[in-house]
């Protein structure tokens, strides 16, 4: 280290990383920020459509016999409701999170491949288009969002509803994909000097083992869907149908083989949130960090191990049953870490009661409890008794919006300042908090009732006489009031766009590199990337802290660190902003789509993908280093 | 409150709610303790909600960190403990209430899941004991039950929570689940696996009664249709045998055999149509014959053309088969 | 502000074409997702196996061993072409990533044309039961990894004729070999696993 200040030029840094202006400029983004904007942005939007179609079919539920809506329109909005929540809003808007701030935190520049997250957000607009268009031409899904054939199979369910479901997996998962591996080399080999993994925010951990899992677990959807479901469809192969040595069974396994480690790839990075949350706001280190990360990684891994506790009902050999049962309890202890640990910090800490804590304490209650139904459920005998009855709906939603869209909202307050420059209204905030939560629990805590007292889950009615219109009623108006609750989270987001405080750098004096870039960030983050010393680098004096300088500000030249110390090793240079992965997306988005109609649109697509690719990975004028 | 795993009845569904009441008090109580030090958390170093600025970061003594560990070690080592014994508490209950075999003795009762019902058929070893009927099981009070579960289209499940817990019935395979009632009384049952539009309506009776009952009932489903007994209703079996309800259905004793849909054979016995929608009487089966896809939107029961003039007839005499 | 110490890495190069390239880590994550899609289809393969009777169905001849086993060896010689031109690219020689690339794009292109052949002596299709749907399925999406990556070499091949390359496309050959590795290396149990497991295994139960 020299004690030479050589401060960086960022009117040179912003013109290499910005975006070209005009729409031209806007397709062809690559930046983290944006592409990460874009992501949280599309997929709020489609959790208004899934919370619009939840409403309605609370409306349908409140009371029996009721004609709100037919058979068909209920099946297709569960279908869809199911759909949109887990493939277009949960695991999107916890990428387009991790795409935002990952890079901020790990100290660099933008993600690893640039070129390949525009792709994955592009091939994610197009899967949510895909299935909303085709939903005005009436090919809407009804076969659920798990579609277990025979039900969903070419016999049972005629029409391209299915096909379109099947195939707005495949945009997803490919973008999915492209985020997973983006996010495991920036986090594996673009760490600024001296954040080796035992520094690295728990933030960035869990986006590490949720994009790992992503790898392992998404692949598998991708068969169940596409080969499975698709093939059996459209081409007339055999491999869930009896008659032909197929299996329907089959497509469970392989399904929830996905569709478990699924949750885990949502709550994740929720969990990574809850840590930075809880560490900023208690003013202490997090407690017990190793304990955090083992249990984060042992989630990981236990999360492949239960997939069969979905199929409890199936009737299985009794010696599976013990070992899915006491895996699917083991994954209670994992996660139970991770709350005490917190608990430990909260007890140990200097608390602010932030609106972002306030969205971390319903997290711990909400997600406890669902925790606890999770145990209940594990147990076999309980099992046959709630499974597929609204006791699952409730614990699932108490999973899922409490292990994850709590921990999102709290820190959508705790980021909105470096996103935009301004603060969220706290009050406001916290006002948007009770509602949600008095909603919440006034909406799914019948349902734990509903499913003991023998209510089903799918269904679009019930017959009166049964003990179960009063729960029903509750929860249906819970439903609404959780949507007063989030018109009033939206209207404190968009009013504090233009009237909010302003933030300055670093509002909260958290801990983390994503608070000393600007609020908004500027398109390069950082103008001297920072060197750390520490986990908790901003509460490190600034004295003790070092910059990086020596990279050319010319071009968009990044900082290549190794895996596990973050020693710097090698500078790499980043294409520059592309329309070619929007072509590419696009072309492989009109393949994908024909190929419900006719298997040619396959070769279509990959015509198509191909052009794109060599267009994206064609040579740059001028050459940007001498070979 | 007859289709609730809180009504229970029989050993299997009487141990699963203590099951229940168990793992339910005792995770309420952890979840409990958890919550309330939570809550204690806040009210600790009197520190106020609303102070500003926050105050730079600090780190607590060793001591406290050490106490902590402890502390959050033990917890650990508690939820541990206490889910093993969980397990091993499910799994021994389990054994027994969700073994996929029947104890020996049981009445064999073959169920196949069809779109939106349920075929019932009783085996037995004298092929002239064997029967089949729909959407009602009769079960004797006191013996166990071998439900052996199929599907010839999709998947469905069979449940009944007073009794036991859910079995799919899965085309390709033959799933066995046991269950037994310790006392006289009606249960009711509902598909639970998604299974299409109709899933809401795909419901069934059991109908648990004494020894005595159950063989009379027994041996009176084995008898063929009985001969229509007035003008009306032979006038009504000479409609239904040359109108198109002979296409699917079957009653025993007559000319109509065919086994797509339910078995009319005793139709007028059971306590509902078209699969627990609703109740079985003369005017709802007149709404429900005139018009199915009013009542069951979807349903495969085809709409048969019926003169008005010849309904009361037919539905006289479908009544009458008891 | 002026007197933070600073790290200067001006002294480090300014592109590396090694395992410790991020385009390296890319392509083996990829390499991964696609290891974990034909896993799970061996996965798939065995229990479609176990719940039938007689595998392949009544009537339907196993895959043949001739040409499926003949061309293992171009398939596994290409990797030698792959290696030479990584070695090259490392070393920045033109000539070596032509005579590698070439080698490799040679190799591949009789293997394909002998697994074409091979499919022409089937006698069953995907339609015909569920064997010849996931022997189909695996041999297809593999032969469509190695189609699409005999292109990307076609594509390479073409930047390094033209001679309009930099770091950027050397990586990319380097990478490009890593995937051909992988092709080649997942290739082998899958072999393994549609050609001898249900004649060791036996065909029927």
């Amino acid at each position: 280290m020299t004690p030479v200040a050589e401060r960086a030029d960022v009117d040179v840094l912003r013109r290499t990383w910005g975006s070209k202006p005009g729409l031209i400029g806007w397709l062809s983004s690559t930046h983290h920020q944006q592409i990460g904007r874009r992501y949280i942005c599309t997929a709020f939007i489609f959790l208004l459509i899934g919370g619009v179609e939840a409403l309605l079919m609370r409306l349908q539920l409140a009371k029996p016999e009721n004609t709100f809506l037919t058979a068909v329109r209920y099946n297709q909005i569960f279908t869809l409701h199911g759909t949109t929540m887990m493939f277009l809003f949960a695991v999107p808007v916890m990428e387009g999170m991790g795409i935002y701030l990952v890079p901020l935190m790990v100290g660099t520049r933008n993600v690893a491949f640039p070129r390949l997250n525009a792709f994955g957000y592009w091939m994610y607009l197009a899967g949510g288009l895909f299935l909303y268009g085709c939903a005005f031409f009436n090919m809407i899904p009804d076969a659920g969002w798990f579609a277990y054939p025979p039900l969903s199979g070419p016999q049972f369910s005629p029409g391209k509803g299915v096909d379109v479901w099947a195939q707005m997996i495949t945009f997803t998962e490919i973008s999915a994909l492209c985020v997973a591996v983006e996010l495991v080399v920036t986090i594996l080999k673009m760490r600024a000097p001296g954040m080796s993994l035992n520094r690295m925010p728990m933030f960035c951990w869990s986006m590490l083992v949720q994009s790992f899992m992503i790898i392992f677990a998404m692949p598998a959807v991708m068969i169940a869907s596409t080969v499975f479901l698709l093939n059996d469809r459209t081409l007339g192969t055999h491999f869930v149908n009896p008659a032909e040595g197929g299996d329907p069974l089959l497509y469970q396994h392989v399904f929830w083989f996905f569709g478990h480690p699924e949750v885990y790839i949502i709550f994740l990075p929720a969990l990574g949130m809850v840590s930075s949350i809880v560490e900023t706001f208690t003013r202490r280190k997090i407690f017990g960090y190793p304990a955090l990360v083992l249990s984060l990684v042992g989630n990981g891994f236990i999360a492949f191990g239960l997939w069969v506790h979905h199929m409890f009902a199936t009737g299985l050999p009794q010696i599976g049953e013990a070992y899915f049962t006491a895996a699917s309890m083991m994954i209670a202890i994992t996660s139970g870490v991770q709350i005490f640990c917190w608990l430990a910090t909260l007890w140990s800490g200097r608390l602010k009661g932030t609106a972002a804590v306030h969205f971390v304490f319903g997290f711990i209650f909400i997600f406890v409890m669902g925790g606890m139904t999770g145990v209940m459920l594990a147990s076999i005998p309980l099992d046959l008794q709630g499974h597929d009855t609204f006791f699952v709906v409730a614990h699932f939603h108490y999973v899922l919006i409490g292990g994850a869209l709590f921990p999102l909202f709290g820190g959508f307050h705790y980021w909105f300042p470096k996103f935009t420059g301004r603060r969220m209204d706290e009050a406001l905030g916290k006002l948007s908090f009770w509602i949600l939560f008095i909603g919440f629990n006034v909406t799914f805590f019948p349902m734990h009732w509903l499913g003991m007292i023998g209510m089903p889950r799918r269904v679009y009615t019930y017959i009166a006489g049964r003990g179960w219109e009063n729960a029903n009623v509750i929860a249906t108006v819970g439903a609404f009031v959780i949507l007063i609750g989030g018109l009033v989270f939206i209207a404190n987001a968009l009013r504090s766009l233009s009237v909010g405080a302003k933030a300055g750098n670093d509002p909260w004096e958290a801990s983390t590199l994503e608070w000393e870039a600007e609020s908004p960030p500027a398109p390069y983050n950082f103008p001297n990337l920072p060197v750390v010393t520490s986990r908790t680098p901003l509460w490190t004096p600034e004295s003790e802290r070092a910059i990086v300088v020596g990279l050319r500000e010319d071009r968009r030249e990044i900082l290549i660190t190794n895996v596990l110390e973050a020693a710097p090793h090698h500078r790499s240079v980043q294409p520059r902003s592309s329309l070619w992965p929007m072509l590419t997306a696009l072309g492989l988005a009109i393949g994908l789509a024909g190929s419900i109609f006719a298997f040619y649109w396959y070769y279509v697509a990959s015509v198509l993908g191909m052009i794109g690719l060599i267009g994206w990975f064609w040579p740059e004028r001028p050459i940007e280093v001498d070979p | 409150m007859n289709q609730s795993m809180w009504h229970a009845s029989g050993s299997n569904a009487l141990e699963v709610r203590e099951l229940a009441v168990f793992f339910g008090l005792l995770l309420g109580a952890i979840f409990l303790v958890v919550i309330g030090i939570a809550l204690l958390s806040l009210t600790r170093r009197h520190r106020g909600i609303q102070q500003e600025p926050l105050e730079g970061s600090h780190v607590p003594s060793f001591e406290t960190e050490s106490r902590l560990r402890i502390v959050v070690s033990v917890a650990t080592a508690l939820t541990v403990l206490i889910l093993l014994g969980l397990t091993v508490v499910s799994v021994s209950v389990g054994r027994t209430v969700s073994a996929s075999t029947a104890p020996p003795g049981s009445l064999p009762i073959e169920v196949t899941g069809a779109q939106w019902w349920w075929k019932i058929r009783y085996t037995n070893d004298d092929p002239r004991r064997i029967f089949a009927t729909a959407n009602e099981i009769h079960i004797p009070v006191g013996r166990p039950v071998a439900i052996r579960g199929g599907s010839d289209d999709v998947i469905h499940s069979f449940w009944v929570p007073s009794l036991q817990g859910k079995r799919d019935l899965i085309p390709g395979h033959t799933t066995v689940e046991w269950l037994q009632a310790d006392k006289p009384g009606e249960y009711r049952g509902q598909c639970a696996e998604f299974c299409g539009l109709q899933h809401a309506h795909m419901a069934f009776w059991v109908v648990a009664e004494t020894p005595d009952q159950f063989n009379a009932w027994f041996d009176h489903q084995l008898q063929p249709a009985a001969e229509p007994a007035d003008d009306q209703t032979k006038r009504g079996q000479d409609i239904f045998l040359k109108s198109g309800c002979v296409l699917c259905h079957a009653i025993r004793g007559t000319n109509a055999g065919a086994q797509i849909g339910p078995d009319l054979t005793h139709f007028g016995g059971r306590k509902t149509i078209a699969a627990g929608t609703l109740p079985n009487t003369k005017g709802n089966l007149a709404g429900w014959i005139a018009d199915p896809q009013n009542i069951k939107p979807g349903t495969h029961m085809a709409t048969v053309p019926i003169q008005p003039a010849e309904m009361q007839p037919l539905i006289d005499y479908l009544e009458s088969l008891k | 502000m002026s007197e933070r110490r600073t790290l200067d890495v001006s002294g480090l190069p300014p592109y590396d074409i090694s395992n410790k390239s991020p385009l390296f880590w890319g392509q083996v994550l990829m390499c991964l997702i696609e290891g974990s899609l034909l896993c799970m289809l061996i996965a798939t393969y065995f229990y479609l196996r176990l719940g039938v009777d007689s595998w392949p169905g009544p009537g339907v001849q196993l895959p043949g061993l001739t040409f499926s086993t003949w061309a293992l060896i171009p398939l596994i010689a290409s990797c030698i072409g792959s290696y030479l031109a990584s070695e090259a690219a490392k070393k920045n020689s033109r000539a070596g990533m032509l005579f590698g690339l070439g080698l490799n794009l040679a190799l591949a292109v009789v293997f394909l044309v002998l697994r074409w052949i091979e499919w022409n002596s089937f006698n069953f299709t995907w339609e015909s039961d569920a064997h010849g749907s996931i022997v189909w399925t695996i041999l297809f999406l593999h032969s469509y990894d190695i189609v699409a990556d005999v292109l990307m070499t076609v594509v390479l091949l073409i930047i390094v004729v033209s001679g309009k390359y930099g770091p950027r496309q050397r990586i990319g050959v380097h990478v490009d070999s890593v995937l051909w590795y992988f092709l080649v290396g997942i290739w082998i149990p899958l072999y393994g696993v549609i050609y001898w497991a249900p004649r060791l295994i036996g065909a029927g139960r």
